[in-house]
C-alpha cells in the first residue's frame, strides 16, 4: 500500500524569507500584449518581480494582440521595454534568459476564434512542460470596448475554470476606466460577472499598489494615537490634492472624452478618500477592508441639484508655463478639440454624512498642469478648546496639521506650535517629519508589481469591488450630468498655477484655504 | 571645532563626560549657521564592539556605510582588558546628500578604553543610547568565553546581537549564541545566516510547486560542497551546516535518519558552491553556484514538472549583510529554531 503524504498548505522553507509568499506557477495572458501599458508597466513590473526572486520558476507569460511577431521578436521587444522602464534595469543577463523561457506570443484579433484555439493549445502545452497546472490570468490591457468579446470567447471556448466547481483557478484583470458613468460601468461589470464570478476580477487601480495609500491603513490602525482623534470631534476638515504638472501628452483622444473628475477624481482620490475616512475593518482581509470603504462612498452627500456651484469647480488651463518651461493651453493640446469644454481641473468639497464624520468636509482638488506633480493627504485638526495665550502678543497659534505625502518625497510631518527660545512667550509652528527615504533608503516597488503579484497570490484587498465602483459612479454621476449640460466653459486658469480663483473662493467661504503642497 | 567639521566627517576628540552636550552643541551651531540644511536620522542604536584596532578601523567603516542607508546612532567600542589603562572617545558624523542641498547626518561615537576602564564602557554605552530606538551589538571576531559579567552588561540593553559565526574557531561559540537567544531577550542575527538567504530562496524555490512540499518530510540525504580558505577550520565549515540544519528544522526531519555530508575545497574564497537533497524516492533538488554569472541555479531530478530556476546570488560585502539585518525590525525567528539543530550537528561533525 502506498501512503499518500498529504499536500501542505505553504512551503515551509518560504518561513522567514521576504519572499514569503510566492505565487503558484501560472499562465498570465496579457490581451494588448503590443500597448503602451504592457511595454511601459506590465512586462518591466514582471520582470522586476523575477529579478527579485518573487516569481515562481515556472511562471509563463504569454503576449496576445494583433502584430504578427514571433516569440523571439516578442522577446527582444519586452528585453528593450524592461531596459528601459523596469525598476530593476538594465535587465541581468542570467534573470532575463530565464525569465524569457517563460514568455510567449499568440498573435490574433480579439474577435477571431481561431486565434482562441491557438492560445488554447499554447496553455495546454505550457501546463505539461512548466508546470503551470491550469491555473489563468487574463490581464484586459485594452479599451474596455474589447471586454465583451474576448469574456465571450475566454467562456466559450471553457478557458474559465474555478475551484469551486473542482478546477484550478482563472482570474480576469482589467484596468480603468471602469466605465464612463454609472451605466456604462453597470454593463462592463454586467458583461464580466457573465464569464467570471465576482470574485475571480480584479480591477486595478495602481494608486491602490503605491507603499504609501498601503501606509495609511498601517498609520491608523497599527498606531494608537492617531484614532482617537480621527472623527469630527477633533478634525476640522481634510484636503486631498492630486495634482500634475504635466497636461494630456498622447492621452489627448481619451482625456478630452473624458475629463478630470473621471480620470482622477472617480477612482484614485476616492479610493484616497474611503482609505482615510473608513471606519477599522473587522479583519485585514479583502472583504472587510472593502465593505468599509463601501459605506464611506455610500455616505458622500449628494450633490445640491441646480446648485453644484456652491460644492464643484471646474478649470481648465491656459497658456502659461510650469518648472520655467512655457505650456500651451488645453486647447492647444494634440487630439484636442479646439472648443473644448472638458474640465483639467476640479475642486470638491465633499461630507461624509455619517455618525464619524458629520458636517467635516473633504476638500478634494485635481488638475494637469499645476505648478508640480504631488499627491498629499492633509489632516487639518481643530484648534485648542481654551485659547490660553490670546492676549500674549507675539503668540499667533496656528491648526495642527498632519500631512500625508503620498507621492513624490514619500513621508509624514505632523505641524505643531512650539514656544521660540528667549524671555518673552512668543510661538513658531514647527514640523517633525517622517520621510520614507530618509528612514527607510530602499527604493520601494513599482504599484504594478505589488498588485500584480497580489492577483497571483489571489488577495483582492488591494483591487476595486463591483459594488465600489458602481457607488463611486453613482454619486459623482449627477455632477458630470450638470456640468455637460452647462453650456458655460470651466474657470480659466493659467498652466502653472494651483487652479482658478473659483477654487480658492469654494474654501474661502468657509474661511478656510488650500494648504500649499 | 566647528559644526561643519563635523558634518564633514571629521573626528572630534571629547571627554566622555560630555559627548552628548557636545553633539547637542554642535548640531544647534549647525541649524544656526545652515538653517534646515541638514537632518539628524536614526532608526537604530549600533554598538559595535571590537578588541583589535583592525576590527575597530573595520567596524567604523562599515557602519559609515550603513548609515546611509539605516540612519543610525552608531558607537564603535574598542576594548582591550590586557592592554594599558586608558579611556577617550570622539564623535564624528556619517552624512550623506538627499538632494536639494540637504544632508542626512547619523551620529558616531568611538571610544577606546584599556585596562581597568573598560569596566566603565558598559555604563557609557548604555548612557549614550537614544531612547526609544532599538539596539543592535554588533560584536566583531570570537566570541570570548571568559569575563561573562562584561558581556551581558554590554548586551544588556540590546534587542539584536550580530555575530558573524564563519569567524567562529569551535563549536562552543555557536553554543554562546544558541544560549544568549534561549536565556536572554537579545535576540541573535549572524552575518553568515544571511549570507545563506540567497540559498534558502533557491532551495525553496525547488519545493513551491504543491505536489513538491510533501517530499520535504523524506529528506534522506544532505550533501554540501563548499569552498574554503582555510581547511579543517571550523567557521568554514557552519554556512553548510546552518544550511542543513535548516533544511532539518523545516522539514521536520529527524537529524538521525538524514545523512548529512559537507566536502570542503581549498580555495581563494569561501561559501556554498553546490548542495543536493535526496528524497526518500531517489529524487535530488539540487543547487548549484554560478560564480561567473552571479546567480545560484536550481534543477530537479524526479517526476514532477519543476523548470530550471535562477536566482541571483551576488556576493554581499558585510555592510550590506549589516543593512540587510537592520531593515527587519523584528527579531529572525527562524534562526533561533535553527541554531539548537546546528549545535547538535556540529557535533556530529566536528
Amino acid at each position: 500500500m502506498t501512503v499518500v503524504a498529504p499536500v501542505l498548505e505553504t512551503n515551509p522553507l518560504r518561513e522567514g524569507l521576504e519572499q514569503e509568499r510566492v505565487p503558484d506557477a501560472s499562465c498570465l495572458v496579457i490581451f494588448g500584449a503590443s500597448g503602451d501599458l504592457t511595454h511601459r508597466k506590465l512586462l518591466p513590473a514582471l520582470y522586476s518581480l523575477a529579478h527579485d526572486g518573487l516569481l515562481p520558476s515556472g511562471q509563463t507569460i504569454i503576449g496576445f494582440a494583433r502584430p504578427d511577431y514571433t516569440d523571439d521578436a516578442f522577446r527582444m521587444d519586452i528585453r528593450e521595454a524592461c531596459n528601459k522602464y523596469a525598476r530593476t534595469r538594465p535587465v541581468d543577463e542570467a534573470v532575463w534568459e530565464n525569465f524569457a523561457k517563460g514568455l510567449f506570443y499568440v498573435q490574433g484579433d480579439f474577435g477571431d476564434s481561431a486565434a482562441y484555439l491557438r492560445l488554447k493549445d499554447k496553455l495546454a502545452e505550457c501546463d505539461k512542460t512548466r508546470g503551470t497546472g491550469g491555473r489563468r490570468l487574463y490581464y484586459l490591457a485594452v479599451p474596455p470596448n474589447f471586454f465583451p468579446v474576448i469574456c465571450e470567447f475566454l467562456g466559450g471556448e471553457g478557458m474559465v475554470t474555478d475551484p469551486e466547481r473542482g478546477g484550478p483557478y482563472t482570474r480576469a484583470i482589467i484596468e480603468k476606466p471602469f466605465g464612463h458613468d454609472l451605466a456604462s460601468a453597470k454593463e462592463l461589470n454586467r458583461v464580466a460577472v457573465t464569464t467570471f464570478r465576482e470574485r475571480q476580477v480584479f480591477r486595478i487601480d495602481h494608486y491602490l499598489g503605491k507603499e504609501t495609500v498601503q501606509n495609511l491603513m498601517v498609520l491608523r490602525f497599527a498606531n494608537g494615537i492617531f484614532e482617537p482623534f480621527w472623527n469630527r470631534q477633533y478634525i476640522d476638515h481634510v484636503q486631498l490634492t492630486v495634482a500634475e504638472s504635466l497636461g494630456v501628452e498622447k492621452r489627448g483622444n481619451y482625456f478630452d472624452n473624458a475629463g478630470i473628475a473621471r480620470d482622477i477624481i472617480q477612482n484614485h482620490m476616492l479610493q484616497l478618500l474611503s482609505l482615510t475616512a473608513m471606519e477599522p475593518p473587522v479583519a485585514f482581509d479583502a472583504d472587510a477592508v472593502r465593505d468599509e470603504k463601501v459605506k464611506v462612498l455610500r455616505a458622500l452627500r449628494e450633490f445640491p441639484k441646480g446648485n453644484e456651484e456652491s460644492m464643484a469647480v471646474r478649470g481648465q488651463y491656459t497658456d502659461g508655463s510650469v518648472l520655467g518651461e512655457l505650456a500651451p493651453g488645453y486647447r492647444k493640446e494634440e487630439n484636442v478639440r479646439p472648443d473644448s469644454h472638458t474640465e483639467t481641473f476640479a475642486a470638491l468639497k465633499v461630507y461624509i454624512d455619517n455618525w464619524r464624520w458629520a458636517d467635516v468636509p473633504f476638500y478634494l482638488r485635481a488638475g494637469k498642469r499645476l505648478p508640480k506633480r504631488v499627491t498629499d493627504i492633509s489632516i487639518q485638526f481643530r484648534p485648542a478648546p481654551y485659547p490660553l495665550f490670546k492676549k500674549v502678543s507675539g503668540v499667533r497659534t496656528q491648526p495642527n496639521v498632519l500631512a500625508i505625502r503620498i507621492q513624490p518625497d514619500e513621508g509624514i510631518s505632523l505641524k505643531f506650535d512650539s514656544k521660540v527660545p528667549g524671555p518673552v512667550v512668543r510661538t513658531a509652528p514647527v514640523t517633525m517629519e517622517f520621510r520614507y527615504a530618509t528612514s527607510f533608503g530602499a527604493e520601494p516597488p513599482e504599484a504594478y508589481e505589488r498588485l500584480l503579484l497580489e492577483t497571483m497570490l489571489g488577495d483582492s484587498t488591494l483591487f476595486a469591488r463591483r459594488d465600489e465602483v458602481e457607488t463611486a459612479w453613482a454619486w459623482l454621476d449627477p455632477l458630470l450630468t450638470a456640468w455637460a449640460s452647462d453650456a458655460r466653459m470651466p474657470d480659466a486658469y493659467p498652466a502653472g498655477t494651483w487652479g482658478p480663483d473659483a477654487a480658492d473662493a469654494l474654501l474661502a467661504a468657509d474661511g478656510r484655504k488650500w494648504r500649499r503642497p | 571645532m566647528t559644526a561643519d567639521e563635523l558634518t564633514s566627517g571629521h573626528d572630534v576628540k571629547v571627554d566622555s563626560a560630555s559627548i552628548e552636550e557636545t553633539l547637542a552643541e554642535l548640531w544647534r551651531v549647525e541649524k544656526k549657521d545652515h538653517d534646515n540644511a541638514v537632518t539628524r536620522a536614526a532608526l537604530w542604536n549600533v554598538v559595535a564592539h571590537s578588541a583589535t584596532p583592525e576590527h575597530h578601523t573595520e567596524a567604523s567603516e562599515v557602519l559609515g556605510k550603513t548609515s546611509i542607508v539605516v540612519p543610525q546612532r552608531t558607537i564603535v567600542v574598542r576594548a582591550t582588558p590586557a592592554g594599558p589603562t586608558e579611556m577617550s572617545s570622539w564623535i564624528s558624523a556619517n552624512c550623506h546628500l538627499l538632494g536639494e542641498g540637504k544632508q542626512v547626518c547619523s551620529e558616531e561615537i568611538a571610544i577606546i578604553a584599556g585596562g581597568d576602564r573598560v569596566a566603565r564602557v558598559p555604563p557609557l554605552v548604555s548612557a549614550l543610547l537614544i531612547p526609544d530606538m532599538p539596539v543592535a551589538v554588533w560584536w566583531l571576531g570570537d566570541l570570548p568565553h571568559e569575563n561573562a559579567a562584561y558581556v551581558a552588561a554590554l548586551l544588556e540593553p540590546a534587542d539584536r546581537l550580530i555575530v558573524d559565526s564563519a569567524a567562529f574557531d569551535n563549536p562552543a561559540d555557536l553554543e554562546i549564541v544558541a544560549r544568549v537567544a534561549q536565556k536572554t531577550m537579545t535576540a541573535p542575527a549572524d552575518l553568515n545566516w544571511i549570507r545563506l538567504e540567497e540559498w534558502r530562496i533557491a532551495t525553496a524555490s525547488l519545493f513551491d510547486p504543491p505536489e513538491m512540499r510533501s517530499k520535504l518530510a523524506h529528506v534522506r540525504r544532505i550533501r554540501i560542497l563548499t569552498d574554503c580558505m582555510q581547511q579543517n577550520y571550523f567557521g568554514e565549515r557552519i554556512e553548510g551546516l546552518l544550511f542543513a540544519s535548516w533544511i532539518l528544522a523545516q522539514a521536520g526531519c529527524e537529524i538521525e535518519r538524514v545523512d548529512l555530508e559537507i566536502e570542503e575545497r581549498q580555495s581563494l574564497r569561501r561559501g556554498l558552491l553546490r548542495v543536493g537533497v535526496t528524497m526518500e524516492d531517489g529524487s535530488v533538488a539540487y543547487v548549484e553556484r554560478d560564480l561567473e554569472r552571479g546567480i545560484l541555479i536550481t534543477r530537479y531530478d524526479g517526476h514532477v514538472i519543476v523548470p530550471e530556476g535562477v536566482t541571483r546570488a551576488q556576493k554581499r560585502t558585510t555592510d550590506q549583510l549589516i543593512v540587510r539585518e537592520l531593515n527587519d525590525p523584528s527579531s529572525d525567528r527562524l534562526l533561533l529554531k535553527v541554531l539548537p539543530v546546528s549545535v547538535e550537528l556540529a557535533k556530529r561533525v566536528a
